[in-house]
């Protein structure tokens, strides 16, 4: 496909970069062009210098051709014009970041009369993110698919869970009654594992694990690690996030307090949140952290604008014993060093601004002849799952999967059948419509034959 | 430095020569003239060493960085050169290496300066070889290998732009592997045309033309005749080559919106402009000064117009012994040889796009000094220039006289013919013309020079057709510096 990427910044580099892995034809428009020469350096795409609100500009970066317009500056305006005028000159789809709270109430209106297609307001979807964190305290992060019927959810395996020191074939046995979940995918050292039934857990392994939620919640409650309910959350900085995640939250009966060190927000903060204990304060400052209750709390946030402070208090937080931190980092590159300090959820507006939208470009470039339903990346993009609609006479058809030929590095992870989740085993088998998910360690499968064969 | 990806990417390019060398392998067979074992003899010899290249160096590390780029794109020009010369060798052409070399660097640079003194009875094939690397080189040998390998692609920019002349590359199309397709496919098509036009206008055996469309298309300048396109004295194939050889030196960014149907984009360029007028002017003024030579105005401009063409854009065909025309009409060509084709074209020279802005920025620095506090933008192509490229610009054009004047020195050590025929020589090579004046003129060639100034005057060549810089960071210490 052609897409169109308007503004350079983190957002825009780091889309074009995974778009032109996939085999997109980016093209990136940017007023500035020391950043345009440094992605053009490394990036297989192609750089116009411009505005992107003009017209001129955008014809010159052949928007009438684009597929999708990803717009993706600084400003509000200037990225709901360039939609505006992108699909007035002939482009496919529009996605606009509008950041701003006061367009975000009109937005329905906004996205009708501009022609935008899809609005993401990262500080939006990062609340959503964490409150769905909070909601599943158990889980470092939480991925659904098959229309959300699936769940994967990452955890941490620690020294006395059950799963830790058995072949995974043996589970069920040495554990009676152990929900049936399927192992996906394990990260160990950087490097990504898809377990087979001799594979033994180790303590400190980040595993990932797919089923329907009710299994996925009960099979949590088996280990033990249900038993935390957020209740007091404490959350550092006043910015936009923080506004939106205390909205999601505080309905949800959880007590927040809200810690702010500009007076001024503190206090239109109070005002425009009636339910939540805003704190005018240091939060970086020990004292005041410990003033407020922090060890009674059962989940802490750092949402501050610079990632060392963030990172710094949420390590402190670690050590006062609080059951769940959730740690914003803009800086990608440090994730593993920060997982080795023991800080497991971490958000990023970033990441999780370009994961929504790679979400809507991947599903348009489905409908172009590849047979891939979906494709979500995990672990950083180390791993794949990737969903397709079973064929009827393809050769697996109807043959119990253990009497298939699977890649190597590949895995049948879940079947959904008629709007029923099955986690198949060696008996199990694919009938003509299943919804197949498939785990890979491989990128570019484009068809569920390469996978399984008779 | 990531050695191990330059080695593979070596094995890959040196792959690219041994099936660009089947076309001549095949016209050997047809023509029977007995050099064919000598292409099997070179295809042999290089998938013995690239195969292993290729295939056996494990990058492990598949970023390729600035560093890397301008190496791998420099030694691959020297490689292909090396590998290049044996047919010649092995075919008879030569018996020494340093003429061999010569001749193969002259082909891939498209400078068509040649040591070749036999042209009866060479054999066929490997002259069609010596005529074929002009076409691969004028495009570039990188760009092709861009558009065979698609895995190539991501961080290959830096190949690209070591290898395209012009002060900035720019894709026409998002991909670098779709840029390098859609380009060889025009440059395909353009020698096709005057291929046809070749044989069906001016009569011209298959083979001949197809010599010297290739020739044209690289704007190289090697023929398959010691007096060059005089050899066919036509009317019809003197226009054809004069319209084609201004047409190749022309950005070929601009024939994709000609393709693309921005008629208007491609007359706008203002680079086109400063080009077509110094072609006009030129004619001219050469037809007018060499009038008393010919006495006719119209053989006059035939002759004098196919020169300014033939010098512009670097190819250095013949029709005419522009040795003996007034001093006047010389310099305008020496002149020419300086400022060379457009960017983005096959040719050589310090590119008119250069050329432009340095006239521009020479012009605002003379308004300056009467008007100090008025600010100045230089505007080209309808924009503003960044100050930092202005700056690339002098110090390029520094650098190219600079070495001009070196390369004719170091010449000069030989002992051999006068400064004028020292200077053109290395003026020449470091254009990618291929004639010069007096020793050296277009009745001349290099083979009277010994085998030191063969060897420097090959390294001036691939030094002008990679636009200096790539090939001077091979001698720079930092660059095999670990790290």
């Amino acid at each position: 496909m052609r897409i169109l990427v308007v503004g350079d910044g983190k957002v825009g580099h780091t889309l074009a970069e995974s778009l032109a892995r996939e085999e997109h034809s980016v093209v990136i428009v940017d007023n500035n062009e020391e950043v345009l020469q440094r992605s053009e350096d490394v990036l297989d795409v192609m750089c116009v210098r411009g505005n992107g609100a003009n017209a001129q500009t955008l014809l010159e970066a052949q928007v009438d051709k684009a597929d999708i317009v990803i717009a993706a500056t600084t400003s509000d305006e200037t990225n709901m014009l360039c939609c505006l005028m992108a699909k007035r000159l002939g482009a496919k789809h529009a996605i606009a970041r509008i950041r701003d709270p006061e367009y975000n109430e009109s937005l329905n209106l906004l996205q009708h009369e501009l022609g935008i297609d899809l609005a993401i307001n990262p500080e939006r979807a990062t609340a959503l993110e964490i409150s769905r964190l909070l909601r599943f305290p158990f889980a470092n992060t939480i991925e659904s698919f098959a229309k959300g019927r699936v769940e994967l959810v990452e955890f941490r395996a620690q020294e006395n869970d059950v799963v830790v020191g058995t072949p995974l074939r043996e589970l069920s046995k040495k554990s009676h009654g152990i929900p049936q979940v399927l192992y996906a995918a394990v990260e160990r050292d950087g490097s990504v594992i898809i377990p087979n039934g001799d594979f033994v857990i180790h303590p400190g392994d980040r595993v990932h694990v797919a089923a329907d939620m009710v299994t996925i919640t009960a099979y949590f409650r088996f280990m033990g690690k249900n038993s935390l309910r957020i209740k007091n959350v404490m959350l550092l900085g006043g910015g936009r996030i923080s506004y939106y995640l205390a909205k999601m939250i505080a309905p949800m009966g959880i007590h927040v307090s809200l810690v702010e060190i500009n007076e001024k927000k503190a206090v239109a903060l109070s005002e425009a949140l009636p339910d939540v204990n805003v704190i005018y304060g240091d939060g970086t400052d020990q004292e005041l952290l410990e003033q407020e209750g922090l060890k009674q709390m059962d989940a802490f946030v750092t949402l501050c604008d610079r990632d060392e402070e963030n990172l710094m208090t949420g390590l402190y937080a670690v050590k006062q014993g609080v059951p769940k931190v959730i740690v914003k980092n803009n800086r990608v590159a440090y994730e593993e060093i920060i997982n080795a300090m023991g800080l497991d959820s971490i958000v990023s507006p970033k990441t999780i601004t370009c994961a929504n939208i790679l979400r809507y470009v991947r599903a348009r470039a489905g409908g172009h002849g590849t047979k891939v339903e979906k494709l979500y990346q995990l672990v950083n993009g180390k791993a794949e799952a990737l969903e397709f609609i079973a064929k009827a006479g393809d050769s697996y058809i109807g043959v119990p999967l253990k009497d298939l030929n699977i890649r190597k590095g590949t895995l049948v992870a879940v079947i959904v059948r008629k709007g029923k989740v099955i986690v198949p085993f060696g008996n199990d088998y694919i009938e003509a419509g299943d919804n197949v998910i498939i785990i890979a360690c491989e990128s570019g499968i484009s068809d569920l034959n390469e996978v399984i064969r008779k | 430095m990531n050695t191990r990806l330059v080695i593979r990417l070596q094995g890959s390019i040196l792959l690219i020569e041994a099936a660009a060398m089947l076309p001549s392998l095949l016209v050997a067979l047809i023509y029977g003239d007995g050099d064919a074992m000598a292409f099997v003899q070179t295809i042999a010899l290089i998938l013995l060493i690239a195969l292993p290249m290729h295939f056996l160096a494990r990058p492990n590390e598949r970023n390729l960085r600035a560093r890397e780029g301008f190496v791998a794109v420099a030694l691959a020009w020297v490689l292909l050169s090396v590998f290049g010369a044996l047919p010649f060798l092995f075919g008879g052409l030569f018996t020494r290496f340093e003429d061999a070399f010569f001749e193969a660097v002259s082909g891939f640079t498209t400078t068509g300066a040649s040591v070749l003194t036999q042209f009866e009875g060479a054999p066929k094939g490997v002259m069609f070889w010596r005529s074929f690397t002009h076409w691969i080189g004028g495009m570039g040998v990188l760009v092709l290998t861009l558009a065979l390998l698609p895995q190539m692609s991501g961080r290959t920019s830096h190949l690209a732009r070591a290898e395209s002349p012009g002060p900035s590359f720019s894709k026409v199309l998002p991909k670098m592997g779709d840029t390098a397709k859609i380009m060889y496919v025009i440059y395909g098509v353009l020698t096709l045309l005057q291929f046809v036009l070749l044989i069906l206008v001016s009569g011209m055996s298959v083979y001949d033309a197809a010599i010297h469309a290739m020739g044209t298309a690289g704007t190289g300048g090697f023929s398959c005749y010691g007096s060059s396109i005089a050899a066919f004295d036509s009317v019809s194939a003197d226009v054809i080559i004069t319209i084609f050889m201004i047409v190749f030196g022309i950005n070929f960014a601009l024939y994709y919106r000609l393709l693309i149907g921005d008629v208007k984009g491609f007359f706008k360029s203002e680079e086109l402009h400063w080009y077509i007028g110094i072609v006009a002017v030129s004619m001219i003024s050469i037809s007018l000064i060499i009038l008393p030579q010919y006495g006719n105005f119209f053989t006059a401009l035939r002759y004098g117009s196919f020169q300014v063409s033939s010098i512009i854009s670097t190819t250095g065909f013949m029709t005419a012994d522009f040795e003996l025309w007034p001093n006047a009409a010389k310099m305008i060509l020496l002149l020419l040889m300086f400022i060379g084709s457009c960017a983005g074209s096959t040719a050589g020279g310090m590119k008119v796009v250069r050329i432009a802005l340095m006239t521009k920025t020479v012009k605002r620095e003379i308004s300056r000094t009467f008007q100090p506090r008025k600010v100045q933008v230089v505007r080209f192509e309808g924009k503003g220039v960044e100050e930092t490229m202005l700056a690339q610009v002098a110090v390029f054009v520094v650098a190219y006289i600079a070495l001009v004047l070196i390369g004719a020195f170091a010449v000069s050590l030989e002992g051999k013919y006068d400064m004028i025929t020292n200077i053109t020589a290395s003026l020449t090579c470091v254009s990618n013309v291929g004639p010069g004046l007096s020793k050296v003129g277009p009745t001349q060639n290099f083979a009277g020079y010994g085998p030191f100034a063969k060897y420097v005057l090959s390294l001036l060549m691939l030094c002008g057709r990679l636009e200096l810089f790539p090939i001077l960071v091979l001698f720079h210490p930092g660059v095999w510096r670990k790290g």
